[in-house]
């Protein structure tokens, strides 16, 4: 019996070539991307979970409360939280804080920047990550001891056997030696820590102890004793914090003004991955928003549903071809439940060959996919049982949902009606009608998504910034202070394509002074130089520039914000008390509000000063347009001898300002690969019921033709229907994606306006895929002889 | 072996009720060849398709070897149809996408006979309708004659004891028309099989024991 029907839906798919195409097609499409999604997900779902002790692992994470009830949440902490938790609270076992740290490395001459991080001594018996060589007992036991990463003992050494040798660490303005204790097996994949460099953290507090509570730049990790009360904890928490940091919040409220109310909390380990609230940061990788699987796996979801609507819709059109056969079994004894049985097998063999296809797609794709997803996911890298199972149960799925309804239908029909040719097959057919529009509707809504991400990307990146640039070369120098800054920029000016040097301190500070005799205002916090306003182009609006030395003691300058933020009418020789220094500065002058962040977020209130004891970091060179090949040389020359043990390398400020984008970027990608996939699955589905309704009209065409007809009548006479459900698609499609896209451009402070034709466009680009599609059919039907087709019937 | 009591069957079409058949009485017994006529739409085919239980009669009573059929379910009436009855087609009716040998063995499958028992008996019809040489073709590749000889083995695979046969030489010319009623002629004569056919042609009609006219739904006894 299955044999039989085995081989009948072997010689229907083989027979129907064009619609065994079109199904498998799309269904190989569809489980593709259903396969990679779940790939995906798997990963996504896999982090951090081979850690032995996973369950009872937990990361101390922080709220603070501002007085007008903004509340900061963060999952990191300062140094204190571990230990003095630890002590107090007998629930915890042991701690493990790991901070993070940018190292320089020496190593035969070379000087390389390394990532680091300090850890607790007891980190590989709190953490599951084997090591090669050494002990994970007694591997810190040294002040000067380091653990590398298996490629990192490669990369320094040239092989994993690196025990008892030395690398030189930089602090301060010296070298000094490290011993490396043990090399860590490479850490997988899913795993929020990135094992690379790892330093006793006990050298770090040799260095400079950090009694501060009130301080959060690190990851504090704890082990709960099994069956602990997670709320208990937390609360012992509050209690030991207000008990041991008593007095310095009383200290930190008199001096400056600290009002913050801080409370602690636990974060599960296993939740940290995808946790958007405490997100795995500062020495923590990977961390991701659980809203990109989702949608994500709606769009794969979505595609395998079109595909399958395919395979209902053409299977139900081409029942009256298979309703004779379906008359004959029931005649012979067959009974509705093993007609059933067998379309549902048909609907199995077709999903079981578009699976093979898909794991074929899935291969070749994977490389791509991985890029586009930021992951190394691989088959064998995620093989075992689920995964197996989950696919096995998609195939199901697939087959199931494909053939449930043309099973049903087909075995439904009445063998007289069938086998004397009485079945009236015209109907309304609305269930085949409204799975067309739900792929229009869906391919439409697409298209919108895909037009406003590419919209919004261009507004980003094409947006006025307030300043320029262009030309402009970023090199993380190291610090120096204004006067070696100065014989710097007098070296690199040497080459005359290097128009202007400037320098800031690197890196975003956030801080806040006192206005106006009593008002805290928080801003961003630049020191420049002279040369670092023209040099952006950004426009002095009220008053001037700094001078040196004149505004050296006290001068600032600010942005608009800042001075709308002050009330001040008058901005010029304004008072800004940075009372925690004790010290009175004035502003100088105003700029006009610039971008200096990404656009993702709104200006701020800035501030900007110019005093002899600041240290720089970062440069800025403005190179005149052609001149760059010809500076690069000069530039990598100065810089290494003005900063022999600081790696060289250079940015430009353009692609360093597209970098924001990166996420954008990605999901225009996604967004666009999916409305491309959906549009070709719902086309070719589209054509195959133009090519069944071309062959049930056949005769209805002939006689059109006889009775005087012309070609391009029946054209149009054979799209129309088909034409009318795309736009009543488009129709649906319009509130949906105007809401959709909306919601979406709202996360963006500055975002394009939605426009008609937008709308407009995506209807008529849809309208044109199908007209294609349906005309190509509705032309070849109409050419037909008529002779040919009425003689058919 | 076939009672029918008062079998109607109307159609509603517009509202009126347009009658396929009108209070039909007929026994058929055992061993009996019988012929229908009729022009056409006078309901020998529906007569037939409710002998052959494909169709349900609206009014009336019938019974097939002593069972109330019209009280059955359906599944009961499959079963009993299953077993006991064949039909052969003007169309032929073959499954195009199946060979002829796999055409034959269709209705064992749904009877779930096995598969040795199977093979001997496709064989053993293959044998005696001389067909063994096109075991393996497709329907679309024998010609009207052949393709009902097929249609005849496969209504007698299952050893049926009525053979229902609806026009079965409508499509063939008068030679090949001759030869399907010779084979029915034995196949009643020697085997004992009961044999209902509905036909246009009187020499047709003539290979049975009884012929009955059916007109507008009725047996016309004046014929």
């Amino acid at each position: 019996m299955l044999k039989n029907y085995f081989l009948i839906g072997i010689r229907n798919i083989w027979r129907n070539k064009v619609f065994s195409a079109i199904n498998i097609i799309g269904l190989s499409i569809g489980l593709a991307c259903c396969m990679l999604i779940y790939l995906y997900t798997m990963d996504e779902l896999s982090y951090d979970k081979f850690h032995a002790n996973k369950e009872n692992l937990y990361r101390i994470t922080s709220t603070i409360v501002s007085p007008d009830g903004s509340k900061n949440e963060t999952g990191i902490t300062g140094m204190m939280p571990g230990p003095a938790f630890k002590n107090s609270i007998p629930e915890i076992e042991s701690y493990v804080r790991i901070q993070n740290e940018g190292l320089t490395i020496r190593h035969n001459n070379e000087v390389y920047d390394q990532e680091a991080q300090y850890v607790d001594e007891n980190f590989f018996r709190f953490f599951s990550f084997p090591l090669l060589s050494g002990s994970p007992t007694t591997v810190f036991n040294n002040l000067r001891s380091v653990v590398l990463s298996e490629e990192l003992a490669i990369k320094y050494f040239g092989t994993r056997d690196a025990i008892g040798k030395t690398l030189e660490l930089k602090f301060g303005e010296d070298f000094e030696p490290f011993e490396v204790a043990g090399v860590a097996k490479t850490t997988p994949q899913n795993s929020s820590l990135k094992i690379k460099v790892l330093l006793p953290m006990k050298f770090a507090e040799s260095r400079n102890k950090d009694t501060e509570w009130i301080n959060f730049y690190l990851n504090t990790f704890v082990a709960l004793k099994p069956g602990s009360n997670i709320t208990a904890v937390e609360n012992k928490f509050q209690q030991v914090f207000q008990r041991e940091a008593a007095e310095q919040l009383k200290v930190n409220a008199e001096k400056y003004g600290f009002k913050e109310k801080v409370s602690f909390g636990l974060q599960p380990l296993l939740d940290m991955h995808l946790s958007t609230r405490f997100q795995a940061m500062n020495g923590l990788y990977d961390a991701s928003n659980p809203v990109y699987s989702y949608i994500l796996s709606a769009i794969a979801i979505l595609i395998l549903l079109i595909a399958c609507i395919n395979f209902v819709n053409l299977t139900i059109g081409r029942s009256l071809k298979r309703s004779r056969e379906i008359g004959i079994r029931k005649c012979v004894g067959g009974q509705r439940s093993q007609l059933i049985v067998q379309f549902l097998g048909e609907s199995f063999i077709v999903s079981v060959i578009a699976f093979g296809f898909a794991l074929v797609l899935v291969n070749l794709v994977l490389p791509y996919f991985n890029t586009l997803a930021n992951k190394a996911l691989s088959f064998s890298y995620l093989f075992n049982i689920k995964l197996v199972l989950g696919y096995a149960l998609l195939l199901c799925v697939t087959a199931f949902l494909a053939g449930f309804y043309p099973a049903l239908v087909l075995s439904g029909f009445n063998p007289v009606k069938t086998l004397y040719g009485r079945e009236t097959y015209g109907g309304k057919n609305y269930l085949s009608k409204g799975m067309v529009v739900f792929q229009f509707t869906l391919s439409t809504f697409l298209i919108i998504a895909v037009i406003t991400i590419y919209t919004q990307f261009n507004y980003l990146t094409r947006y006025d910034l307030g300043y320029n640039d262009k030309g402009v070369a970023h090199v993380s120098a190291g610090r120096m202070d204004k006067a070696k800054l100065d014989v710097l920029r007098t070296e690199l000016m040497k080459h005359p394509g290097i128009e202007k040097v400037a320098a800031d301190q690197g890196g975003g500070w956030i801080t806040g002074a006192r206005i106006n005799n009593g008002t805290d205002i928080t801003f961003d916090y630049k020191y420049i130089d002279e040369t670092y306003l023209p040099l952006f182009e950004i426009p002095v609006i009220a008053g001037r520039n700094f001078s040196f030395p004149l505004d050296t003691a006290n001068g600032v300058i600010v942005n608009e914000r800042f001075v709308k933020k002050a009330g001040w009418k008058n901005p010029l020789d304004q008072e800004v008390d940075f009372f925690y220094h004790n010290r009175k500065m004035k502003v100088v002058g105003v700029i006009r509000d610039y971008h200096y962040a990404s656009l993702n977020e709104t200006i701020q209130p800035q501030l900007f000063t110019f005093h002899p004891s600041h240290s720089y970091n970062d440069v800025y060179l403005k190179i005149s347009s052609g001149s760059l090949a010809g500076a690069q040389d000069h530039m990598m020359k100065t810089f290494k001898s003005f900063f022999p043990f600081r790696p060289y390398s250079i940015k430009f400020k353009e692609d360093e300002n597209l970098a924001a984008y990166e996420s954008e970027a990605k999901w225009k990608q996604i967004i666009t690969m999916g409305a491309i996939l959906t549009i070709v699955i719902s086309s070719i589905g589209l054509l195959g019921l133009a090519t069944i309704a071309a062959q049930k009209r056949t005769r209805e065409i002939g006689i059109r033709k006889v009775l005087g007809a012309s070609v391009y009548g029946i054209v149009r006479n054979l799209s129309l229907d088909f034409l009318k459900l795309v736009l009543v698609a488009a129709l649906i499609a319009f509130p949906i994606a105007w809401w959709a896209t909306n919601k979406w451009l709202e996360n963006y402070p500055y975002r394009t306006e939605i426009s008609w034709w937008i709308f407009v466009s995506a209807g008529m680009l849809v309208t044109l895929i199908a007209l294609m599609t349906i005309g190509f059919q509705a032309y070849s039907a109409a050419l037909a002889k008529p002779v040919t087709s009425l003689k058919a019937e | 072996m076939i009672e029918l009591k008062n079998i109607t069957k109307w159609v509603t079409n517009g509202g009126n009720r347009v009658f396929l058949l009108k209070d039909i009485n007929l026994d058929i017994n055992e061993g009996e060849f019988l012929s229908v006529m009729g022009p056409s739409g006078s309901g020998k085919s529906t007569l037939l398709n409710i002998i052959g239980m494909l169709d349900d009669a609206d009014e009336g009573k019938y019974r097939f070897l002593g069972q109330p059929i019209h009280e059955l379910k359906e599944k009961q009436r499959a079963q009993v149809y299953k077993q006991h009855i064949g039909f052969v087609f003007q169309a032929y009716h073959l499954i195009d996408e199946l060979t002829v040998y796999e055409n034959i063995e269709t209705p064992l499958l749904y009877q779930n006979t096995k598969s040795s028992e199977r093979k001997a008996l496709v064989a053993d019809m293959l044998d005696r309708f001389n067909i063994v040489g096109k075991k393996d073709l497709f329907p679309n590749q024998l010609s009207g004659g052949q393709q009902q000889l097929v249609g005849i083995a496969r209504a007698l695979i299952a050893k049926p004891k009525l053979l229902l046969a609806d026009e079965p030489t409508g499509n063939l010319n008068s030679k090949q028309g001759e030869e399907i009623m010779a084979i029915f002629k034995k196949l009643n004569e020697e085997d004992g099989v009961t044999i209902v056919q509905v036909t246009h042609s009187e020499k047709n009609a003539a290979y049975g024991h009884r012929v009955i006219n059916l007109l507008d739904g009725r047996i016309n006894h004046h014929a």
